[in-house]
């Protein structure tokens, strides 16, 4: 009676598919007839339902229940006979009931995550308990389009579950993963309301082409912006990867790295009711300190300013424009289902209130996931529908008087502690005779800057069975997102532009349209010692960008805002009030990935993508971007038999081709010609147009080509465990906008793909269980990376157009220099002053001229803006019910261009500005130069997060667990950088590493409480 | 048997697959430049796109009335106006700098005007590109050709030997700096052979462009300041030149007390909306916020001055220097131009700057310009007034100039006396000195961009004043910009610098 069947199994009704089965399939993987398939299903499945109760009659029922290691019942659990097919699976209650063949067989219960046990079935009620095992190497890794377990991983990934995330207020997921995963730079610049931080896996490897990874969420692919619109209670893991051997899976979109979120799903069997909530006060650690009244009437007497620029007043400007600030995040989420079917939902609200007055931020966010099992558990289709809605209220972004811009908190500094906030009349005080004068807290107060932004994406994955080994699945995404600015500046505000205008107002709309449809065959078959697992993939992708742009001037009074543009005066419509666009953008991949193993030991990946593109040149439509990686799990080993010391060693090896597309928007490669304002011609205006680009037929993705060795170990009895790393990357046919000379072009730069550029870098992450024993654990986890960032070359040609390109600048006094890291200062050496008070400099070369050009002797390199070293210290404890973590960062190796306090600093603006308690002894008057006099150290050390959680499990029926934590977040930094917070832009782009001022970092109190109930 | 249908299966998805490979590229919300150039009405617009060069806006673009570009450039390095910093704090160090004859290769002002320069003659190459390919009259070919020849005709004077190309498609291989001699020869040939077919059209579609009489304005400026350029003095053919600009029938416009001029006297429409046909031949036209823009006289009034005046705060910016003032008599019509003492708004200017950037000026020091009286629509941001390039009393005294340095000074007597007494000045009682011809200029010509050219051609570029010793020859050519030198390694940097 071999062919014993079974109602949970479904392995051998697989040889007696019926034809029509095998052509619905067909179907349904061309995504052609998915959702005729249940009526096939159904005969089928009554078919298998007879033929098993027919078997039943003369079995052996045998009854028991499967609990975890703390007595929780698990469910889920499978229980095989062994050496059958004959198995089940737990209930909810973790009880199963299996009919044996032979009444002493022995059965074997598996979980994923705990030890196989092996149990003998002559037992009246059988009571299994598992243990975990401790071989945690095995989770699940998602490596894109498909999973692995650790132990098969031969890339590098870095993995973050649920329970290592940080904790407390959370606005965004990366603030979850700061500090824990080498090679992967989380900085956040400041805390406005909203604000996402930045992220960067090893270093950077473009230049305008873009460093962002790739977000990909439940095979959902987007920007950096998909990651704000996931709740971040309800992410169950993170997977990031790292090296090429791994991204290049993604081909063209991969070479920055891929960022991969899986979201909770349910459980099957079990239902669940959650409710979290956390709220957090948030203060401003640090201001800069600048002169009081007092001080800055000395000084203004000193420098001859005059008596009228005094008025007498003593105002604190930082302080009415700022607040103690409230971040709240609250989630419910409930789910539920059975075997075939099983759903979780949950709705979030992640409320900020920021600490510049009138900038606030609210997101909701609902989503619903369900999945459906059918035709015998051989289909499963999946559903995800997530929608957000996202509202933004900010200050002012850019702002100043014509000399410096930055954003509102910034310009409080520069206000004369003299000024009062209020004139006699009550009205908002301006100072005529200072021109274009702001007073910040009338532009907090009386402009309307808001954003209302709300997406929606919701994917559909079908997986069918074809045979036992392969798996055909259809997947398919759509997401959209519809963002709407509302701006208006009225008079009242005090800004120039807004007086000149009589109040003017605008409304951005922009709409994003990213689909997604790939259709899959997998394959796994084990035989003897060797093992595939293979893929073949195709996908197409298609993202349309649209919007429009309306301006209004001329309003009689400020009740309608930027609601009813009508009411302005039209008369006054200017070039540039109205403008639409439209573009898109279709990427169209095919590839194939074979992960084979031999003996259990010996493991290979080889896989392909091959690209076309859109926005690629004429020339290059298409892209081949291979990969291979290996590994060796050398504790497998005879010769390894015997040794204590390694519980598990596992040597890696990858090279892999990348690309990098984000750089390249629609339309990059074509020659355009675009409206250009107005002009005055043949007696009248008429509509002036000017070309808008260059065409480059020869543009393409960067190629980025990365080598990974790296080794995994756990030792000690699984007490230490951790991962190394080396890599060399090398970025070419970097996408960059040359600059050219102005004559034979017409704006100076191209974009193109000439040069490139080098990181390498070693990664080192470890784990370490001090002390494990039945009430106290405590683990010491870190990691830490460096990277060395070489720019190769920068020179070429375009279209014979020789370039030189060496020494581009890219930020103040920073350049790209050939054989230096990007963003390299080569600046001049600040020497004291002269006379008159105005800043010397050295002259290097001694020739009586201070050459300010970019090549010019007189400078001298001084480090750059990049950092060379990131590491993070993770204490972790566990008492009873008590839990403590800590995350401490560092990064450094770095200098900031601190050009706020230039600002701050010249007396000559003393007459209209503040100026830093610091310029009293520096007495500067005014420079010509930029030199090292405001060149800082950017090294760090900074306590990210520290928690405190205690976890009830009240005897209470309604209540499974209560878990009340306390969370301090940005609590101690330590650094020589005289500006607020060196934690700045670190994005490698244009500019970055300079310091125009920041919107305020906060410090932040937080108080959680986490409900499940029963 | 499965493997059968799973081999069709693959057949059929890879011919599904086929079909969607198309990774062509669509254009929704732009024309192809080669289609849209290549139409009649793309050349028309291709011709108007370089007019919109001259106009400009903000950003340092545009021959004058915006600021930070080429004519900030070529009159705060003169006597005629300066910005100086305020000891308020208000007021970079650059204008300054100019004045003080210590600008820098660095200087954004010089990069603006640079750079605006060689787009400039970008656009223009286009244009004659696109005219010559759809067959165009020969008529727009030469105005094409002829404002190519303007641009390089301030190249020349501000910038000496500079990077020539006359074609769009070339490399940087191809493209010689040549020197002011050769530069010289290509302007005036260029000239020569193009103005004749220039239309003879004033006004109305012609109003703002390039007209044969504005051409032969440009060739006589050329001739003028040829001994300047390139050693060999020009003047017979600047009067010739003159004598043929004279056919388009040109006069002065009046100049006398008037009831509807802000300043009192019809002299000023010459600076108003849209300058009156009689005198002008050559005109920016400016529209704020549209079409350029003139910011002179808001840049110079003190904020509650222009408040008072015109509802939208001035800038407190630009002076005039007490001894350019001083050349004025009291009743000269083109003192009313000037404000000195107490003004509208509370406001009191005082007739000396002390300090022109460390600590700076007092508030109201120096005496400010309102040559250019705002007209509407007007802001914060600058007025409507066009701008003159050419007027035809410029080239009165152009003659006059010739005239005398060729000996001919009773030739140049009524030139000159015309100009003063449409001023409201007597005549002059002997034969004109080069010394009157310059001082006349000065007067009637300040702040429209002529001064720097008029000081080099009369040996007084150099002279130390007030706030500053005799600077050095090669400050009468500005320096090629650090940018460009960056960009293009093959430049040689003009010598001093």
């Amino acid at each position: 009676m071999k062919n014993k069947l079974c109602l949970v199994s479904a392995k051998i009704g697989r040889t007696e598919l019926p034809l029509g089965f095998k052509l619905m399939a067909a179907c349904l993987f061309v995504g052609v007839v998915l959702f005729s398939a249940p009526g096939y299903a159904g005969n089928d499945m009554k078919l298998l339902k007879i033929n098993s109760f027919e078997n039943l009659q003369i079995q052996a029922l045998v009854t028991g229940t499967v609990f975890d290691e703390n007595g929780i019942p698990l469910p889920g659990a499978s229980v095989v006979e062994e050496g059958t097919t004959n198995g089940v699976v737990t209930d909810f209650d973790g009880n199963f009931a299996i009919s044996v063949e032979n009444p002493n067989s022995i059965l074997v219960v598996n979980y994923l995550g705990y030890k196989q046990q092996k149990i003998p079935a002559n037992q009246e009620k059988i009571v299994v308990q598992l243990e975990p095992d401790a071989a945690a190497l095995d989770e699940v890794v998602v490596v894109g389009y498909g999973t692995t377990v650790k132990r098969d991983v031969t890339g590098a990934v870095s993995s973050v579950s649920e329970d290592d995330l940080n904790q407390g207020a959370i606005t965004n997921p990366l603030q979850q993963l700061v500090g824990k995963a080498a090679g992967v730079s989380i900085n956040q610049t400041g805390s406005e309301p909203g604000s996402a931080p930045n992220v960067r896996i090893r270093g950077i490897t473009s230049l305008i082409g873009g460093n962002d990874p790739l977000v990909v969420v439940d095979g959902i692919q987007g920007n950096m912006d998909l990651l704000n619109q996931i709740p971040p209670s309800e992410i169950a893991s993170v997977d990031i990867l790292k090296d090429a051997s791994a991204t290049a899976i993604y081909g063209s979109r991969g070479a920055p790295g891929v960022i991969i979120i899986t979201t909770k799903k349910n459980k099957a069997g079990k239902s669940i009711v959650e409710f979290s909530s956390i709220g957090s006060l948030d203060f401003i650690p640090e201001q800069l300190d600048m002169l009081d009244a007092n001080q800055w009437w000395q000084q203004a007497q000193k420098f001859e300013v005059p008596p009228s620029t005094n008025h007498g007043a003593n105002t604190d400007w930082f302080n009415i424009l700022t607040r103690t600030g409230a971040t709240q995040n609250h989630t419910v989420a409930f789910g539920g289902g059975g075997n075939s079917f099983n759903y979780r939902a949950s709705v979030s609200a992640i409320l900020q209130q920021g600490v510049v007055i009138n900038s606030n931020n609210r997101k909701f966010i609902g989503r619903i996931t369900a999945t459906q099992k059918a035709l015998d558990d051989r289909l499963a289709l999946t559903m995800n529908l997530n929608s957000g809605i996202n509202n933004t209220k900010s200050s002012v972004q850019s702002i100043g008087r014509a000399a410096f811009t930055s954003n509102l908190i910034s310009n409080a500094y520069l206000m004369r502690p003299t000024d009062p906030v209020f004139d006699v009349d009550g009205s908002y005080y301006t100072d005529p005779n200072v021109f274009q004068y702001i007073n910040p807290y009338a532009v907090a107060e009386e402009v309307v800057n808001e954003g209302q932004n709300n997406n929606l994406f919701g994917s559909l994955n079908a997986e069918f069975e074809l045979l036992s080994s392969l798996t055909a699945t259809w997947f398919g995404s759509w997401r959209k997102t519809d963002n709407m600015t509302g701006f208006f500046l009225p008079v009242g505000s005090t800004v120039a532009s807004a007086i000149d205008q009589d109040g003017f107002a605008n409304i951005n709309n922009n709409r994003q349209d990213e689909k997604l449809m790939n259709m899959s065959l997998a394959y796994k078959k084990e035989f003897e010692n060797h093992f595939f697992d293979a893929l073949a993939l195709y996908e197409w992708q298609n993202q349309t960008y649209q919007g429009n742009y309306l301006q209004a001037r001329g309003f009689f009074n400020d009740i309608a805002t930027y609601n009813a543009l009508q009411l302005g005066d039209l008369s006054r419509v200017q070039p540039g009030d109205i403008s639409s666009y439209k573009n898109d953008r279709t990427l169209i991949s095919f590839l194939g990935r074979v992960n084979y193993t031999f003996m259990d030991r010996y493991l290979l990946t080889l896989s392909y993508r091959r690209d076309g593109s859109s926005v690629f040149g004429e020339n290059h439509k298409w892209g081949d971007f291979p990969a291979v990686a290996m590994g060796w799990r050398i504790d497998e080993e005879k010769f390894m038999e015997g040794d204590d010391f390694f519980d598990q060693l596992k040597l890696r090896a990858g090279y892999g081709v990348t690309g990098n597309q984000q750089g390249l928007y629609p339309q990059n490669s074509l020659s355009l010609v675009g409206a250009a304002g107005v002009t005055y011609f043949g007696g009248s205006q008429i509509t002036n147009f000017n070309i808008t680009q260059n065409a480059n037929s020869d543009l393409r993705w960067e190629t980025k080509k990365q080598a990974n060795v790296g080794v995994d170990f756990t030792m000690l009895d699984y007490r230490l465990s951790g991962s190394i790393d080396a890599f060399t990357a090398k970025t070419d046919n970097l996408l960059f906008n040359y600059t050219v000379p102005q004559p034979p072009f017409p704006y100076g730069s191209i974009i193109a793909n000439v040069g490139s550029i080098q990181n390498r870098g070693l990664e080192l992450a470890l784990s370490y269980e001090l002390i494990r024993n039945d009430d106290l654990v405590f683990t010491l986890a870190g990691n830490g990376s460096l990277v060395d960032n070489e720019v190769l070359n920068l020179s070429g040609s375009i279209n014979g157009v020789p370039l030189n390109t060496n020494y581009v600048p890219w930020g103040s006094n920073s350049f790209l220099i050939k054989g230096k890291p990007i963003g390299t200062f080569s600046i001049l050496q600040h020497t004291g002053k002269d006379e008159a008070n105005a800043e010397t400099v050295l002259d290097r070369n001694g020739d009586g001229i201070i050459d300010q050009g970019i090549r010019s002797p007189d400078r001298v390199q001084a480090g750059s803006a990049l950092p060379t070293y990131n590491f993070s210290i993770n204490p972790t404890l566990q008492y009873k019910d008590f839990d403590f973590s800590m995350v401490w960062r560092g990064s450094g190796g770095n200098k900031i261009y601190n050009n706020l306090r230039q600002n701050l600093s010249l007396m000559e603006n003393l007459g209209k500005s503040n100026v830093l308690e610091s310029a009293i002894p520096l007495g500067l008057f005014t420079t010509q130069y930029g030199s090292d006099l405001w060149l800082e150290d950017g090294d760090f050390i900074r306590l990210e997060n520290v928690t405190v959680g205690y976890l009830m499990q009240p005897d209470y029926k309604y209540i499974e667990s209560v878990r009340i934590s306390l969370t301090g977040r940005n609590l101690l930094l330590f650094t020589d950088y005289s500006g607020l917070d060196p934690e700045l832009n670190l994005s490698g782009g244009n500019g970055f590493g300079g310091d125009m001022g920041i919107y305020p970092r906060t410090r932040s109190l937080a108080l959680g409480l986490n409900v499940k109930f029963n | 048997m499965r493997l059968r249908y799973i081999i069709g299966l693959m057949l059929f998805s890879l011919m599904v697959i086929a079909s969607c490979t198309k990774v062509d590229e669509e254009v929704y919300d732009k024309y192809p430049a080669d289609d849209f150039y290549g139409s009649p009405e793309g050349a028309d617009v291709a011709l108007a796109g370089v007019y919109a060069k001259i106009a400009g806006n903000w950003g340092g673009v545009g021959y004058a009335g915006a600021d930070n570009g080429w004519y900030d450039l070529n009159v705060m390095s003169t006597d005629e106006q300066v910005i100086p910093h305020r000891n308020t704090g208000d007021w970079q160090l650059d204008f300054a700098r100019l004045f003080l004859h210590e600008w820098l290769p660095t200087d954004l002002i010089i990069n603006n005007t640079w750079n605006w320069l060689y787009s400039s003659i970008f656009s223009a190459n286009l244009a004659v590109e696109q005219l010559e390919s759809s067959d165009a009259n020969i008529e727009k070919i030469a105005e094409a050709k002829v404002l190519r020849a303007f641009f390089y005709y301030l190249l020349m004077d501000d910038f000496g030997n500079v990077p020539f190309y006359t074609e769009n498609n070339v490399t940087v291989d191809q493209l010689p700096q040549i020197s002011r001699e050769q530069l010289y020869d290509f302007v005036v040939e260029e000239l020569k052979k193009n103005i004749p077919h220039l239309p003879t059209t004033k006004g109305g579609a012609f109003y703002g462009r390039f007209n044969r009489w504005a051409g032969y304005a440009l060739l006589a400026k050329v001739y003028l300041n040829s001994e300047v350029y390139i050693g060999v003095p020009q003047y017979e053919q600047t009067i010739a030149t003159i004598e043929k600009l004279e056919e388009g029938g040109f006069s002065l416009h009046p100049g006398g007390a008037s009831d509807t001029n802000p300043l009192g006297f019809s002299y000023y429409e010459l600076f108003g909306d849209v300058l009156p046909e009689d005198e002008t031949i050559l005109a920016m036209y400016a529209t704020a916020n549209i079409v350029s823009r003139n910011i002179l006289t808001v840049r110079s009034l003190s904020g509650p001055h222009a408040q008072a005046l015109f509802g939208y705060s001035g800038w407190n910016g630009t002076i005039v220097p007490s001894a350019f003032y001083a050349m004025y008599q009291d009743q000269d019509v083109r003192k009313a131009q000037f404000k000195l003492g107490p003004q509208p708004g509370g406001v009191e200017y005082t007739l000396e700057v002390n300090n022109l950037d460390n600590p700076g000026a007092d508030p109201f020091a120096g005496v400010r310009n309102m040559k250019f009286y705002p007209v509407d629509p007007m802001d914060g941001g600058g007025a409507s007034n066009d701008f003159p390039i050419f007027r035809y009393a410029d080239f009165i005294l152009m003659k006059a100039e010739s005239l005398v340095r060729l000996g001919r000074e009773g030739e140049a007597k009524s030139l000159v006396d015309a100009i003063r007494q449409r001023a409201g000045l007597q005549p002059l009682t002997t034969n004109p000195t080069l010394e009157d011809v310059y001082k006349e200029r000065g007067l009637e010509l300040n702040w429209e961009g002529h001064r720097r050219q008029d000081m080099i051609r009369f040996g007084t570029f150099l002279d130390s004043n007030k706030f500053r010793g005799a600077s050095q020859e090669f400050r009468k050519l500005y320096p090629i910009p650090t940018s460009a030198l960056d960009a293009n390694p093959n430049l040689v940097q003009n010598p001093g610098y």
